[in-house]
């Protein structure tokens, strides 16, 4: 029986190009993720980790790929309107630096996934902030908010619409260990509970321990 | 997408209400010129109708608002007399007007001169609050029509004999109250000094009167010309025919129009002044827009991370947009809120200042005021909203 992938990249480049100077990033990556798997990507900086994650979130488009397919839909020849639809309703982000929106409450952070994709917002934002235990904090601005806390937050809005895949960029990345802890959890946690695909990029071994797998990146290309 | 915008706005509340005020202080200078000019347009308007007559005859030029002398010779009026059809005489009366400049209230009035046996056509059903229309004028009137003529030499002494009985004022009971004149008191005009002696109810045609040949006799040596004719007709005559047969006897040189159309010629009259009044609000608007547009503009270079943030949960291009249109929308409306709040204060501020100005604020430009205030905001989004709309996700993620 073929595997239900959910990422199937093949061959993938990638290069910036500065004042005339291109500069190759991903170098023919590969890399195939199953629907409820738990991949780490760890790597030194400048690797590409995080253009690989912004590929896969469809933020930015490859330089060239032989096949780069995300829940089933090659996205290769897809165009801007479609990515963006693909995004909405497939793909939650964690961020490192947890990116919520501070003109508005976290209640309403939470929500906007899902009046973005037109969903009616019920009792699921409330049993969520109840779930990341933010539900005294429902109403309050991000930046009144604990770094721990505000990352709690970023990863409900990101589970909120019950995404296929969750792409996190050093979730922990400004979070003492604690907090660290408390996130990486959460998200082993969702993944075990709901079956939620994650593909985590990070710099701690430490939270390679929940992965499925743990994938090694070098100069552009993984390693294993 | 208004949720989101509204949160910004709130977020940003200086910056908002400082982009409000701009449109708002553009708005406001719209309303009012264009208040100024049509609510004086309307007050000139009903006045002149107040007359008991059905036409008026004018110098055929475009420009009502600002005839100056007196081109009509006695011919003309003389002509207009005796003009006839097969029913009769065309006009019922003629009633002669000499416009003059008095400086009265603070401002320039316009000064009629009217022939004293006529008041009565002015008047109407309107009281004498104080005074008479007129005291010795009629006498003075009288005298000249008998045939007497002013000094042939510049004698002040035999010009001041000649115009004792002549140098009387009329006014209405607004110049009075906001001039604080009362009877008895004397104004200067065309180096004469004339002496008021009644005071009459508002609504009449002309703010201030003179006799007519009072005037004649100093600006034009006596000679009976006249600025305008209104014209009374007799009992059942058909208007608009009269002043087509009125017209054709004339010829080219004059126009004859219907009384009740006076508002729409002031209005033509008006056109050139107000193109400049509202090209110069215009462009007080414009720069206000502008304004919008810079403030859109920079939210887009500040908040590059947010639209990041957005692009990132699935915000269309058109979405992008849309948050910026809002934005401006909810900018513009808030503006267009101000602007009319600040215009009413403003009314109210002229009202007190200069009471004789009549500022309307009717429904019609309080309508344009949003047309062009919304309109404006959404055209000053487009730009910043297209911009944000073309942001690449990943670059503005990253952005500090």
């Amino acid at each position: 029986m073929t595997p239900d992938w959910i990422i199937d990249v093949r061959d993938l480049h990638h290069a910036y190009t500065h004042a005339g100077v291109v500069e190759p990033v991903l170098r023919g990556l590969d890399l195939r993720v199953r629907r409820g798997e738990f991949v780490v990507i760890m790597g030194p900086s400048g690797c590409g980790k995080t253009t690989l994650l912004n590929i896969l979130g469809l933020m930015l488009a490859p330089t060239r790929a032989a096949s780069l397919r995300i829940a089933g839909q090659e996205i290769l020849s897809l165009p801007e309107a479609g990515r963006t639809r693909l995004r909405r309703q497939t793909i939650g982000f964690v961020f490192q630096r947890f990116n919520l929106l501070p003109t508005i409450s976290v209640r309403h952070n939470i929500a906007l996934p899902l009046r973005l994709r037109g969903c009616t917002v019920d009792g699921q934002v409330d049993a969520l902030l109840e779930r990341v235990g933010l539900a005294d904090c429902a109403d309050k601005k991000p930046a009144q908010l604990s770094m721990g806390q505000q990352q709690r937050a970023a990863i409900a809005r990101a589970v909120i619409g019950s995404p296929d895949l969750l792409l996190a960029d050093e979730p922990t990345g400004n979070l003492d260990s604690a907090n660290a802890a408390v996130v990486l959890n959460l998200l082993s946690t969702l993944h075990r509970e709901r079956g939620l695909t994650i593909v985590m990029i990070t710099h701690n071994a430490h939270l390679a321990v929940a992965a499925d797998r743990v994938l090694h990146m070098s100069d552009g290309c993984l390693l294993d | 997408m208004f949720a989101l915008a509204w949160a910004s706005l709130t977020h940003h509340k200086l910056r908002s209400l400082l982009s409000a005020l701009a449109v708002g202080i553009g708005i406001m200078l719209l309303l009012i010129s264009r208040g100024l000019a049509n609510g004086s347009i309307a007050e000139v308007a009903q006045r002149m109708r107040s007359v008991d007559a059905e036409l008026v005859v004018l110098p055929a030029q475009d420009n009502i608002i600002f005839t100056n002398g007196a081109p009509f010779r006695a011919g003309h009026e003389r002509y207009l007399r005796q003009l006839a059809d097969g029913s009769g005489p065309l006009a019922a009366d003629v009633i002669p007007v000499f416009f003059g400049q008095v400086l009265m209230g603070g401002q320039q009035q316009r000064l009629f001169g009217v022939d004293p046996a006529q008041m009565s056509a002015f008047l109407g059903p309107r009281r004498v609050l104080a005074g008479r229309v007129f005291e010795h004028a009629a006498d003075f009137a009288a005298r000249i029509r008998a045939g007497e003529r002013p000094p042939d030499e510049p004698d002040d002494a035999a010009w001041d004999t000649f115009l004792a009985d002549g140098l009387e004022l009329v006014i209405d009971e607004r110049l009075a109250r906001v001039g604080n004149y009362r009877i008895g008191d004397q104004v200067q005009i065309m180096g004469r000094r004339f002496r008021i002696v009644g005071i009459v109810e508002a609504g009449v045609a002309g703010r201030v009167f003179a006799p007519l040949q009072t005037l004649r006799a100093i600006a034009v040596a006596g000679e009976p010309q006249a600025s305008m004719y209104f014209v009374k007709l007799p009992p059942g005559r058909n208007t608009l025919a009269a002043a087509e047969a009125i017209q054709a006897g004339l010829g080219g040189d004059v126009r004859v129009e219907l009384k009740d159309d006076y508002g729409r010629l002031l209005h033509e009259s008006f056109a050139s002044v107000n193109l400049y009044m509202n090209a110069s609000s215009g462009l007080a608007l414009v720069a206000c827009f502008l304004f919008i547009l810079l403030t859109m503009y920079t939210n887009v270079i500040q908040r590059t991370r947010e639209i990041g943030i957005l692009k990132s949960l699935g915000v269309s291009r058109l979405g992008l947009l849309r948050l910026s249109i809002a934005e401006a929308l909810l900018i513009s409306l808030g503006g267009v809120a101000i602007g009319v709040v600040l215009a009413e204060v403003a009314r109210l501020l002229l009202a007190a200042a200069r009471p004789l100005l009549t500022v309307e604020l009717g429904t019609g430009g309080l309508l344009l005021a949003g047309v062009i205030g919304v309109g404006g905001g959404v055209l000053s989004a487009l730009y910043p909203g297209y911009r944000a709309a073309r942001l690449d996700p990943a670059w503005a993620l990253s952005n500090e």
